[in-house]
């Protein structure tokens, strides 16, 4: 079987798209999409890995783990990107 | 033979090539395959989401450092690109498959692409560019030279230049699946034929099975 070019992912549209494919929310076309990108894109899936890594060390955060002075800022950065300031 | 995409409905097992990354990891699953040994094939794995592996032509969407053998079981889907079934296991890997290769694939990919572009500047009558590109000796020499053509964009192999200097530093890297990729972009700007991509990674698909020995077509299980 051949196969034409399939639509190309800008990395940017992977970028944007990643929350998804880890979720496993993506339809197999576009899961196929992304998939192929990071075979061949070693900017995406290296900011793939950082992604993972990034999740797997939040996940062993628990709120006391927090400083307070840390959790206050992130509160306060939150506030303020919920009113789009 | 069963369509080219869509079910199958076979429910009898069926080979097919899987790539993985080193250690046996599914690239994008995480999971590790278990390995076959003396006494038969690895444990079957059923993730939720299915198998994909690939038929013969599917090879270099998915390259991978690690090439098996598998085997599927359970409905088998035939898609554009790959085959998804419920089940897979290893059947055995493919030592042929590995760096050197690898990089030699990138290194074919871009030479066929490099000779592809000497063709196509003779036909618009641009002897020099055409011959510029057939001196060069390497990979780096190539993509310098393809680069310093790429800001000139007047006819279709011009515009392919920028692909053509991608894919010779790819290869030059040792990044065999976008090397392949930019190789077959490249040849299909160049040529302006929509059929070019497709036939590129066809040549790309029998290289790397004949350099591997692997059979032409995955079969049912005997």
């Amino acid at each position: 079987m051949s196969v034409a070019r399939p639509q190309e992912l800008a990395c940017k549209q992977l970028v944007e798209l990643l929350t998804d494919f880890l979720d496993g929310a993506l339809d197999e076309s576009t899961r196929t999409r992304v998939e192929q990108h990071l075979v061949w894109c070693p900017g995406c899936t290296e900011y793939l890995r950082q992604f993972r890594a990034t999740i797997g060390v939040t996940r062993k955060l628990a709120e006391e783990d927090l400083p307070e002075r840390v959790k206050e800022n992130l509160l306060d950065a939150f506030r303020h990107w919920r009113h789009g300031s | 033979m069963p369509s080219a995409t869509g079910d199958t409905g076979a429910e009898q097992p069926m080979r097919a090539w899987k790539f993985l990354d080193p250690g046996r990891i599914a690239p994008f699953g995480g999971h590790v395959w278990s390995a076959p040994s003396t006494s038969g094939p690895g444990a079957w794995v059923e993730p939720a989401g299915g198998v994909f592996a690939c038929r013969l032509e599917d090879l270099p969407w998915w390259i991978r450092p690690e090439l098996w053998e598998v085997e599927l079981a359970g409905p088998v889907r035939m898609l554009p690109t790959q085959v998804a079934a419920a089940r897979g296991r290893l059947l055995r890997r493919v030592l042929a498959w590995d760096e050197a290769v690898l990089r030699a694939y990138g290194m074919a990919c871009a030479e066929r692409a490099r000779d592809r572009a000497v063709h196509a500047f003779l036909r618009e009558d641009r002897q020099g560019e055409g011959d510029a590109l057939r001196r060069t000796r390497s990979m780096l020499e190539l993509y310098r030279t393809a680069q310093g053509m790429a800001t000139d964009a007047r006819t279709p192999s011009s515009n392919a230049v920028g692909y053509f200097a991608a894919c010779a530093l790819r290869a030059a890297q040792g990044e065999g699946a976008a090397a392949a990729l930019h190789a077959a972009d490249a040849v299909s700007v160049a040529t302006g034929d929509p059929d070019a991509f497709a036939r590129e990674r066809q040549w790309q698909a029998a290289w790397i099975a004949g350099r591997c020995a692997l059979s032409a077509e995955p079969v049912a299980v005997v």
